[in-house]
């Protein structure tokens, strides 16, 4: 993800709105990866697979809402609801069907994880081609303080994402049934034990994450452009996330989804492009080195 | 003779008579006469890609029998590539000497990579070589002047130009060599200890092996036959593109060899061969052929999950219990 220029109405060239405008970007950013990366989140703390089909998902979520709202006519907002709900359920049936059976076996949830990916990838891709599609806006208008403005679009989405993020932590933190999650994460025969229906919260947790992703996927159709192969960056970012935040930790997913947005938005302000994203991920493999096990999480 | 006196005298376990010799000369003697009885350039051009990522393959599973999952693979078949194909392109070397090139530098840079890489434990090693793959493969596309950046380095020489039969003879030739120097890294001494290692690296630290040392060494041969590799097809395609080697690709050459079974030296070769061959078959389906690899992946994952190799002992298995 690159700093996206001003919209239209927006302004855009002096120094301070330069750096404004790269705190929006970081927040727009960060929100994102966090709400897909908290949905990754779960799917791995709770049973030990990395979902890779997740950038998928968060790509036809998108696609799905557009549909929704440009086939069938639908408001942005309703066709985003309806999205979701979507993609709930057929996380549930991921994960009935994709990941119960594997829970522990590395190498057989990546074969199903890439099989799932290759499916929905092609399915976009078959159905739209090369065609530059973009989810109608959910706010429109221009937003003006002083001589800075910026879109509604940019504030409504790191809005809704924050908003999400924020309810995810109260959610795992606060409710029983948050912190059965968080019981199945630490140790999943002890959770059985003490009559935590662990299927039953495990399809829970897919369900939630795979929405979420759905709605960041949205949220992103409407703010840059739908693409068949969006997912494959946004899988990459988020796996760098949910990896430095390490296992079992739903709030330092959020707080290394800060700093990783920001590094994201800011480096290539600095550098140039690909140096950029080269100097970013060399980090996060230096730091992997010198503490794999993440910096929030409980296992070594 | 117990089993230590056989790993200590180190001796090569191919059996030189029997029925499996028998198949192998057999396949041996069809490989090579195939040009002979195809005519159609395009499946030629599909066996020499099959035998490019069969030394990708193979050479990921050489790795991975030390314990480490090397899911920056592709990323060093991609600096092989960018290796020669630079090092055509702009120093004008010849095809032979960019091709050692390429493959001595992605050797070196997985034996530099791999030393501090070797503290981490199977699922990190796995992330963080998952991630310096992506690292690789940005920082490859970065100076733009040289590599040609995203939209790819081109003008690569290409060997043998004109006959593409005669590219099939020097690859198959160039495969062969792969197979058998890592077939017998496997079965020598040095690949009973990565295995060793791989089982538990305790007690083999216990009874005084160097787990370092084996770890690189493993990372080094194995990033050498991708290097290899990913040279070969710069000087096969002319063309790279930075998307032939990322982290898809990766996952791809992963699933060539569980599909085909990671605990056998012949399973990548069958998971590569049919990964690409199959749904090349179906070429005429267009639309439908990501789904009969989608379809193959999951076959496998739900009905074989050791992989193909299994095959006839699940079949056998079966007879067997319903006698």
């Amino acid at each position: 993800m690159s700093i996206a220029p001003p919209r239209p109405g927006e302004s855009g060239a002096g120094s301070v709105e330069l750096i404004v405008g790269t705190i929006i970007n970081v927040l727009v950013a960060s929100s994102m990866f966090i709400l897909v990366a908290l949905g990754l989140a779960f799917i791995f703390n709770m049973m030990g697979i990395l979902n890779l089909a997740h950038g998928a998902i968060y790509m036809i979520g998108g696609y799905v809402t557009y549909a929704l709202a440009v086939g069938l006519g639908l408001n942005s907002w309703m066709a985003l609801l309806a999205s979701t709900v979507i993609f709930a359920l057929f996380g549930a049936f991921l994960e009935k069907y994709c990941f119960r059976p594997f829970v522990g076996n590395f190498d057989a949830a990546v074969m199903v994880c890439v099989g799932v990916t290759i499916v929905l990838q092609n399915i976009v891709n078959n159905m739209v081609g090369n065609k530059v599609m973009s989810i109608p806006r959910f706010a429109g208008g221009i937003f003006k303080v002083g001589l800075m403005s910026v879109s509604y679009e940019r504030i409504v989405t790191f809005a809704i994402g924050g908003l999400l993020a924020g309810i995810m932590i109260w959610f795992v933190r606060v409710t029983k049934l948050g912190q059965q999650m968080q019981a199945i994460a630490q140790n999943r025969e002890a959770a059985f034990l003490q009559g935590i229906s662990v299927n039953r919260v495990q399809s829970l947790a897919c369900a939630v994450g795979c929405g979420l992703a759905a709605v960041a996927g949205s949220l992103m159709g409407a703010y840059t452009n739908l693409n068949p192969f969006m997912g494959d960056d946004m899988l990459a970012n988020v796996l760098m996330l949910v990896i430095m935040a390490g296992a079992g930790s739903i709030g330092g997913v959020v707080l290394v989804g800060l700093v990783l947005g920001a590094m994201n938005a800011v480096l290539p302000v600095l550098l140039s492009g690909d140096y950029a994203q080269a100097i970013y991920v060399a980090i996060v493999v230096i730091i992997l080195l010198f503490r794999p096990q993440g910096f929030f999480g409980h296992e070594a | 003779m117990t089993m230590d006196d056989r790993v200590s005298q180190g001796r090569m376990r191919i059996r030189t008579r029997g029925k499996s010799a028998a198949a192998m000369t057999a396949l041996l003697l069809i490989v090579c006469l195939l040009p002979l009885f195809i005519d159609n350039p395009y499946w030629m051009h599909i066996i020499i890609l099959t035998l490019i990522y069969i030394i990708v393959a193979v050479s990921f599973r050489a790795i991975a029998i030390s314990g480490q999952l090397p899911l920056a693979h592709a990323a060093f078949m991609g600096v092989g590539a960018y290796v020669a194909g630079t090092a055509s392109t702009l120093l004008e070397w010849p095809p032979w000497l960019t091709i050692l090139l390429g493959a001595v530098s992605a050797a070196v840079l997985g034996g530099l990579t791999a030393y501090p890489f070797a503290r981490l434990r199977a699922l990190y090693y796995a992330l963080a070589s998952l991630f310096l793959g992506m690292a690789i493969n940005y920082a490859i596309i970065a100076p733009r002047q040289w590599t040609g950046g995203r939209p790819g380095l081109s003008g690569i020489s290409a060997l043998f130009p004109d006959s593409r039969i005669l590219f099939y003879f020097l690859c198959l030739a160039l495969t062969l060599f792969s197979l058998i120097a890592l077939y017998r890294f496997e079965h020598s001494r040095i690949g009973t200890t990565m295995k060793a290692i791989a089982q538990s690296h305790l007690v083999a630290g216990s009874v005084g092996i160097n787990e370092l040392f084996y770890r690189i060494l493993a990372v080094v041969v194995g990033c050498f036959f991708s290097g290899l590799a990913g040279a070969i097809y710069a000087h096969y395609n002319t063309v790279l593109s930075y998307t032939s080697f990322n982290l898809m690709a990766t996952l791809w050459i992963v699933l060539y060899v569980l599909v085909g079974g990671i605990t056998s030296f012949a399973g990548p070769i069958i998971g590569t061969a049919l990964l690409i061959i199959v749904p090349e078959a179906f070429r005429e389906l267009r639309d439908l052929v990501p789904y009969i690899s989608a379809g193959i992946l999951l076959l496998v994952v739900y009905l074989m999950p050791q992989g193909l190799v299994s095959l006839p002992r699940l079949v056998k298995s079966w007879f067997r219990d319903r006698a």
